[in-house]
């Protein structure tokens, strides 16, 4: 593991590509041999001049070895191409980093992977068919990937994690920076029970245009791309871009021809790709497919069966979407502000429901 | 002709300090000069002294005067001097009896007409006078109702300074001992009751655990939803005050100068609501010696911030230690002072800057609400162990008539649960749930196996903290005192959980 700090190093340095770095270590064996290239490689074609110079300057930035040992003792860990770890879902595509940093656990290879994307400020109507699409989705067995951004993204993300599922993020600036702060919950969820991707060395604040090259390594871990509510110009429909030059299928929401929220979805519909209709659709597609065994397909809904006392579905079927409130909760059941304040906590521990803010609850299953 | 000596008291802090009025007339200069350590207002005695003499009938005498007040490093503050100065004077020029003042506290201030005005402070400088063995106070009248709560020692309210002197001379006998007013000390009546709020049950309700239990408790809710409402009737739940309370909380307000002329006894439990611009000498007690702040006007009671995500995180952070210790330590170069501070602390803040969230009226982007929830201070949310929303209020409630519980029967409850908790706690130091430490937690807050599956289960879906664990331990343990059981079920759990404090990042 000694050399190990020399591969961060590598995967640190930026104004080099993925593939170069690749062609680099291939041609001198090891990031560590790459690190001791002298000044004469340029002449003998082992290197640019220009890459010489972003190396060398790179070098004197740290101390790399330390660097590597407090990233490796915050958790962090690394994805190199060739080594096992590394997606195979990358190997096929142009353009892919040469390692990715991660917190929590990677991708699993051999299992289909979705991801989901849309809008931050999306509709209620995108929150509630995202959370439909992929709590089916996660059931099933199958990898969410996503953005951890707000709105759909952290939805999608919630949902899976609602049903126990896997999930992952792909985050623009370093795995270790939580953005947008008001995931921080979700972070540390998905640190649990799914895992934080990113290209960019740890520590990187996310700064815009980070994002478009994220959204490539979204649709490149996905096998489908599912894209929710996007406007007409959206980060949204980047990722569909990219996904189509990886050959990954493609599902849109179909929305109101005159909400600007599904007008990109719309678009993507009449350029060809595929509707989401219902759960059941998206699900035997994928079996047919060959993405998922058709025994995991969870095609009915009889799982999902709710299992609740009497007064527990009293409760339960006042809650919808938008926070309510133990007050209206109390009027419209006639129950004491105990008994329902009880049965919420219950309903919340069966996750059936969540705390939103103090004493207002949503329904999240 | 010649030396003459008159007790009286000041106060430092809280603390009654005995000071002994010295007068000399001696040959020398006519002059009238004052020493002993003495702030403006008393070196200002002087010149009242000496006019309110004249025009009570007095010359004062072509001498050289000199008054001392000891002892002489202790800082005279207040104009309680003013009587005592004037008598000692007179006794030096032989107006009285050697022996006439031996055993009297002597405290007022003069106007020049020679009157008597109120002072402050007078209360615990009677009772300790009566502590050391004083025979009787002489007090202006005007604090004498005031005065006669320290019971067992005589109290002659004065009027006028002639009537002093006229009884000393042994010319005129004033009533000292008046039964007991059955009124000073009277029954407990309020005019404010929580049957006067409509609905709001579940608030009402973690308000009545808050208070069993002793805990902090914080409301959330849009603008007018009544949360200063509900804070505001938390004292006719408390326990009722017993004499030796009262006389303390009176002595306090006594000494800050806000105790009404009639009827000075304090027996219903302070109430003191913050503003958010207060500084923190006005919270905690400031000055060069300090007088007592807020949280010490509140001791005994509850201390009330409203609009908490707008104070400043200084001011809160003073709050710590009368949180912890119940009581202020504030050192000065004259000594450490030491207040007594143990509060109810109730907090009350608007979910969102426009007060609506998460309702649909609310105008607020996530960033704004994210902003004002973070301006709460988390050291200070964490001495808080019940978060209860206060919800708007509808119109059918508003319309509607008193219902459901009120202060009487909450205050039974309170008691008993209170009761409770004094016989468990009895080999204890401590007498709430609130004070439990995490030794106390473990032997007084056992869960049966169902229990503890449910608090494993809501460990990991609510993102619990060790903290947040055990104060949710501590309020089913009140919960389950309020309602008489031995053990704390499933229910309590519920509802503790229910109340528990959300962490911020998952909030909004």
């Amino acid at each position: 593991m000694s050399e190990m700090w020399y591969t961060y190093w590598l995967a640190c340095v930026e104004g080099i590509t993925g593939d170069r770095k690749c062609e680099l270590c291939r041609k001198n064996g090891s990031a560590e041999a790459v690190y001791y290239i002298e000044e004469k490689g340029i002449r003998e074609q082992i290197i640019t001049e220009k890459e010489w110079g972003i190396l060398k300057e790179s070098k004197k930035k740290r101390n790399w070895r330390e660097a590597y040992q407090k990233a490796a003792d915050r958790g962090i860990q690394m994805a190199v191409r060739g080594q096992n770890n590394y997606p195979k879902r990358f190997e096929e595509l142009a353009g892919m980093p040469y390692a990715l940093f991660f917190i929590g656990k990677m991708p699993q290879e051999g299992i289909p992977s979705v991801a989901v994307v849309g809008a931050r400020r999306c509709s209620s109507y995108g929150e509630k068919m995202t959370l439909r699409f992929v709590e089916r989705l996660a059931e099933s067995g199958i990898q969410i990937i996503s953005g951890m951004a707000l709105g759909i993204d952290g939805m999608a993300h919630r949902a899976a994690l609602n049903v126990g599922g896997k999930t992952f993020a792909v985050l623009g600036g370093g795995a270790d920076v939580c953005y947008p702060a008001a995931h921080k919950g979700l972070y540390k969820d998905l640190i649990k029970r799914g895992g934080i991707l990113s290209e960019q060395p740890p520590g990187t604040p996310p700064v815009a245009w980070h994002f478009p090259a994220r959204n490539r390594l979204i649709s490149g871990l996905a096998d489908v791309v599912l894209v929710m509510e996007a406007k007409e110009k959206s980060g949204s429909l980047i990722t569909a871009d990219m996904a189509l030059e990886q050959g990954r299928d493609i599902y849109a929401l179909p929305g109101m021809v005159t909400e600007p929220l599904s007008c990109g979805c719309n678009r993507l519909i009449r350029q060809g790709a595929g509707i989401l209709l219902n759960e059941e659709d998206l699900l035997e597609e994928l079996v047919i497919k060959g993405l998922l065994k058709k025994k995991n397909a969870i095609i009915s809904d009889t799982k999902n069966k709710i299992k609740l006392e009497t007064k527990e579905n009293l409760v339960y079927s006042k809650l919808g979407l938008y926070p309510r409130g133990l007050d209206d909760l109390q009027r419209e059941t006639g129950l004491t502000p105990q008994e329902v304040m009880g049965i919420c906590v219950s309903l919340q521990l069966k996750g059936y429901i969540q705390e939103r803010s103090k004493n207002y609850y949503v329904r999240v299953k | 002709m010649g030396f003459y000596k008159v007790h009286s008291a000041t106060i430092l802090g809280l603390k009654v300090e005995f000071v002994q009025v010295e007068a000399d007339a001696g040959n020398g200069l006519p002059m009238f000069h004052m020493v002993g350590y003495l702030s403006s207002e008393v070196k200002e005695a002087a010149e009242r002294v000496r006019t309110a003499m004249r025009n009570t009938g007095y010359t004062m005498p072509a001498k050289k005067i000199v008054i001392n007040l000891s002892p002489a490093c202790v800082r005279k503050k207040g104009s309680v001097f003013d009587l005592p100065i004037a008598v000692a004077v007179l006794g030096a020029m032989g107006r009285f009896p050697e022996k006439a003042v031996e055993d009297i506290l002597l405290a007022g201030e003069l106007g020049l007409d020679g009157k008597l005005q109120p002072a402050e402070g007078i209360l615990p400088i009677v009772l300790e006078a009566k502590r050391a063995g004083f025979r009787c106070c002489v007090i202006p009248k005007s604090n004498e109702d005031e005065g006669r709560l320290a019971q067992g020692i005589q109290i002659f309210g004065a009027e006028t300074l002639e009537e002093v002197c006229r009884w000393l001379k042994g010319e005129y006998m004033p009533q000292m001992e008046k039964p007991d007013k059955e009124e000073a000390h009277g029954t407990e009546e309020w005019d404010i009751d929580y049957s006067d709020i409509q609905g709001q049950e579940a608030v009402k309700r973690a308000t009545m655990v808050a208070v069993a239990g002793g805990h902090n408790l914080l409301y959330v809710g849009p603008p007018g939803s009544g949360k200063t409402m509900l804070a505001k009737r938390i004292p006719t739940i408390l326990p009722p005050l017993d004499r030796e309370e009262s006389l303390e909380i009176t002595g306090i307000y006594s000494t800050a100068g806000l105790l009404k002329r009639e009827n000075p006894l304090i027996w219903q439990r302070p109430f003191r609501e913050v503003h958010h611009t207060v500084t923190r000498a006005a919270l905690i007690g400031g000055g060069r010696i300090p007088s007592p702040g807020e949280a010490t006007l509140a001791h005994g009671g509850v201390l009330f911030l409203d609009e908490l995500a707008e104070f400043p995180r200084g001011v809160l952070e003073v709050l710590r230690q009368p949180l912890e210790e119940k009581c202020i330590h504030l050192a000065r170069q004259q000594g450490a002072y030491i207040f007594p501070a143990d509060f109810m602390l109730v907090a009350a803040t608007n979910p969102c800057p426009c007060g609506m969230a998460p309702g649909p009226q609310c105008t607020c982007t996530p960033g704004q609400i994210r902003n004002y929830q973070g301006k709460l201070s988390q050291p200070f949310l964490d001495r808080i162990d019940i978060c209860m929303e206060a919800p708007k209020v509808e119109y059918e409630e508003l319309t509607g008539k008193g219902t459901g519980m009120d202060s009487r029967g909450m205050r039974e409850k309170v008691m008993l649960a209170r009761m409770r908790q004094m016989e468990r706690f009895q080999e204890e130091k401590l007498t709430k749930n609130a004070q439990m430490g995490q030794n106390e937690i473990e032997k007084y807050c056992r869960l049966g196996k169902e229990e503890e599956r449910m608090m494993r289960q809501a460990y990991e879906v609510m993102n619990l903290t060790v903290r947040s664990y055990h104060k949710v331990l501590k309020v089913a343990r009140t919960i389950a005192d309020l309602e008489e059981k031995e053990e704390i079920d499933l229910a309590a759990l519920r509802e503790a959980l229910g109340y528990r404090v959300m962490d911020k990042e998952y909030w909004g």
